[in-house]
């Protein structure tokens, strides 16, 4: 009988990593995460609940070190070939049981990216940061503290703002960065966090590439202020907060790279964020089809199951057909960036690979949207209930569609590329 | 937002009466004075603040007992023609809490099954003044024809399962039905109007349980999208008596429970999306992108803004519309299936309307939208919730059945 793993994936681009490594996490999630992900939705303010899973997943299981290299004791997987393949797998397997928690786990994973993808690595920070991650059986999170409270999207909005609107200060001082700023709704903070990538200016107003900075900063550090987690309609393993800097001081070799390749690095990460964005909405939609397949089959209309009746079929029908070809535009998303060092591939922060990823993002978000929904309508007065876990995806979902700059930044980066668009 | 909805948002037909407009413009200084302005504070005590609002809505202004017959000591709004009135005081509610305004939706469409002037049982009229006009705040709930369990055979209302079977009894009817699901409210309910399967024919007729009958037992609190203040769980009828009057099971009850259920709800939907583009109207103005302009004064944020007034906008003509219909019944009495049959398109394009506005307003809202702080994310859960209980199920589907058997006489569907 089919099931939720036949939707369609192109079998060429996956990674040797993802046949025995799905196995494992897959079975892990259905006994730590998937019974108690109800649970866990009721948690978002302390997560006494949600706190012990990720302890498993991440320092147990060992998620957290997977993109260290071998030699500081993580798994390598940043230096692969398949760092966006296997990034998709891990978070699609993720989001199929709890989005909040797939979010948690790979933006722990994004500001170390910016130091870690060929050809923007600094080995002395890598090797200054593994052991955070690397020798602890507990959860160490990490957050890329981005968006900031006059410029909503305007910092993943780099490529035409060039950091302009950021008001996040980066000082040079002897031989440490003073920062100065405040950043709202990162994941991972509310106290979550231990580590933060920073994006700030060297040169407030300027859009300069040469003047956006990358800086890490250690949450323990004087001078850093979170505030409570902010109550949202889903999400709840996923905190977020205010963050202010003042006068944070850290060494200086903590800014990633320097003047200009810490813009291009960290624009890197941005395709790599609207990756796993596709994978967790393919990964929650394959779930949605694991239930509404047992909704539909055990409850009738006209007597009859739902999937027989031939106007039901035809909604559930779309739907399934949806979930297909988002698998496979998904799995494209990150075939685009595992491309970027071959000769028929793109760099990541060209606007061929920006624009057809964002695109592709763009696509999944809506089809998932709209098939959350219809698929809570299919279940009618039982839609709405927490019992059937479609609704909390359907409210967890949603704002995979609006962060990031959104559906609209999305268009619009779209029709600059396909249209060379110049004022836009 | 220093605009006047009722001159943005226009709708057809004639102004209301003074009597209306000033009960109207009573539930809508209740909603702004009592929780618009005061949103932040009515969150944060929700679970206490609701109950009180209730109590001066139902209460103090007397909203209970808006549709009982004058006779019985009601408002008097009693009669098909006051559909528009109603619709008015229910968007109202809905602006400010959908929570609210579905407990009374469900009443409404209960009351009006048996006290509009068309089919007024004096009986039922008389037990439910003394029911509703007091100075408790009642709790009626609703359970409808829904999905059935696959493997049995039910008896069905337009291809929907009911659940519930009625049997005569001496002086009465006993009332049975396993792991029902309520529209709303099953936990908390005072009463309950229960679509049955009649004994002989298993034709579609309500009975009104009293939520204290000695057979009824309810299950765990449920934990829902939205509307959660309304408490719901799955309850169990077991051989519960009734008396005679308790059974309405004149031709099209059914259809006329739905008709009214999706007008009303309809019109709870339209309040919150009102609120809702009241709350977005104030973001574009106030929010900035590409470093200085105005949501508003970009294109593409004004094409979304444009969407969100369009679905709005058409959302509260196609209610007003509906409400017409069933207003305009009145004179020559209610055409059932084509009401029913028009409520069902109608209710269904409200709330696709509705939903597509805030999924849609959410976009340039961003976090914003889906962070409780804003007011916004409450709407989105209610109002989805709201669709999904309307739908019953199978999402439209059943709704096409209706609608394709009424204009072209499908006779197998």
């Amino acid at each position: 009988m089919i099931n939720f793993d036949d939707f369609s994936r192109p079998e060429e681009y996956i990674s040797p990593f993802d046949k025995h490594f799905r196995k494992v996490l897959r079975k892990h999630l259905e006994e730590t995460v998937m019974p108690y992900r109800r649970q866990f939705d009721e948690d978002w303010k302390d997560h006494h609940l949600i706190e012990p899973a990720f302890d498993k997943l991440m320092g147990e299981l060992g998620l957290q070190k997977s993109l260290f290299p071998q030699e500081y004791g993580g798994w390598g997987v940043a230096r692969s070939d398949y760092v966006f393949r296997i990034g998709y797998m891990l978070s699609e397997e993720l989001g199929r049981a709890d989005t909040g928690m797939a979010v948690a786990l790979c933006v722990t994973f994004w500001p170390l990216l910016v130091i870690m993808i060929d050809p923007f690595v600094n080995e002395r920070l890598i090797k200054e940061f593994a052991p955070m991650f690397c020798d602890t059986k507990k959860a160490v999170f990490a957050a890329n503290a981005m968006t900031e409270p006059q410029g909503g999207s305007d910092i993943e909005n780099l490529g035409l703002l060039g950091g302009r609107t950021i008001r996040t200060t980066a000082r040079l001082e002897g031989d440490e960065w003073v920062i100065n700023g405040h950043k709202l709704w990162p994941t991972n903070s509310g106290g979550v966090a231990k580590l933060f990538g920073v994006p700030c200016t060297t040169n407030p107003g300027s859009s300069d590439p040469k003047d956006f900075a990358f800086i890490y900063v250690p949450a323990d550090l004087p001078g850093v202020t979170q505030g409570g987690s902010y109550e949202k309609a889903g999400m709840a393993a996923d905190r977020n907060s205010d963050i202010w800097f003042e006068d944070v001081r850290v060494p200086s070799w903590y800014r990633a790279h320097g003047p200009g390749t810490d813009a291009e690095a960290f624009y890197q990460l941005i395709s790599f964020g609207q990756m796993a964005s596709c994978a967790f909405l393919t990964g929650a939609m394959m779930n949605l089809y694991e239930r509404l397949y047992e909704f539909v089959s055990t409850r009738t209309y006209n007597n009859r199951p739902l999937k027989e009746n031939d106007a039901i079929a035809g909604i559930i029908g779309r739907i399934a057909g949806d979930i297909d070809i988002c698998r496979i535009l998904g799995h494209e998303a990150a075939m685009i960036g595992d491309r970027r060092n071959k000769p028929y591939g793109k760099p990541l922060i060209s606007e061929d690979v920006v624009g057809r990823i964002r695109n592709i993002k763009d696509f999944i978000s809506d089809r998932a949207v709209e098939n959350f929904g219809k698929a809570m309508d299919v279940l009618g007065i039982y839609g709405a209930d927490r019992d059937w876990d479609i609704e909390k995806h359907w409210r967890d979902i949603k704002i995979i569609q609006l962060w990031m700059g959104g559906k609209q930044l999305c268009q619009m980066e779209s029709a600059r590329y396909f249209f060379n668009c110049e004022t836009l | 937002m220093n605009k006047n909805l009722d001159e943005l948002f226009i709708v057809s037909g004639n102004p209301l009466d003074e009597d209306a407009k000033s009960v109207v413009g009573l539930v809508r200084q209740w909603a702004d004075r009592e929780i618009l302005s005061k949103r932040m504070e009515y969150r944060e005590g929700y679970s206490k603040l609701f109950a009180e609002q209730r109590r001066r809505l139902n209460l103090d202004i007397g909203i209970q007992w808006l549709t009982l017959p004058e006779e019985n000591g009601g408002f008097g709004w009693n009669d098909l023609s006051k559909a528009v009135d109603i619709a008015h005081v229910l968007c109202e509610i809905g602006r400010a809490d959908a929570s609210i305004g579905s407990l009374l939706a469900v009443q409404y469409a209960i009351l009006a099954t048996c006290t509009m002037k068309h089919n007024l049982n004096r009986k039922l009229c008389d037990m439910f003044s003394s029911l509703y006009i007091s100075d408790t705040v009642r709790t009626p709930a609703l359970i409808l024809p829904g999905p059935g369990m696959a493997g049995k055979t039910s008896a069905l209302f337009l291809g929907r399962s009911i659940l519930t079977q009625v049997k005569a009894k001496k002086g009465g009817y006993t009332i049975t039905g396993r792991n029902l699901r309520p529209l709303l409210a099953g936990a908390a309910a005072d009463l309950f109007c229960v679509v049955c399967a009649g004994e002989k024919d298993d034709r579609a007729c309500l009975a009104l349980v009293p939520g204290d009958a000695h057979g009824i037992s309810t299950g765990s609190p449920l934990r829902t999208t939205g509307l959660n203040a309304c408490g719901n769980a799955d309850i169990t009828i077991d051989m519960v008596s009734i008396s005679k009057e308790n059974l309405i099971d004149h031709d099209g009850a059914a259809e006329e429970l739905h008709t009214w259920l999706n007008l009303l709800l309809g019109a709870v939907s339209v309040g919150a999306g009102m609120n809702f583009f009241e709350i977005l109207s104030d973001w574009s103005e106030t929010r900035v992108i590409k470093g200085g302009f105005t949501l508003k004064e970009n294109p593409l944020c004004a094409s979304v803004l444009a969407d969100v007034a369009e679905e709005t906008a058409l959302a509260k003509m196609l209610l007003f519309d509906l409400a017409q219909v069933i207003s305009a019944s009145a004179h020559e009495g209610l055409h059932t299936t084509r009401a029913f049959t028009y409520s069902e398109i109608i209710g269904n394009r409200i709330q696709s309307s509705i939903i597509k506005a805030i999924n849609r307003g959410m976009e340039l809202m961003g976090s914003a939208g889906y962070a409780k702080e804003w007011h916004v994310e409450k709407h989105w859960r209610d109002v989805k919730t709201i669709q999904s209980l309307l739908c019953g199920v199978g999402a439209e589907a059943p709704v096409k059945m209706d609608t394709a058997r009424f204009f072209y006489n499908c006779a197998e569907l």
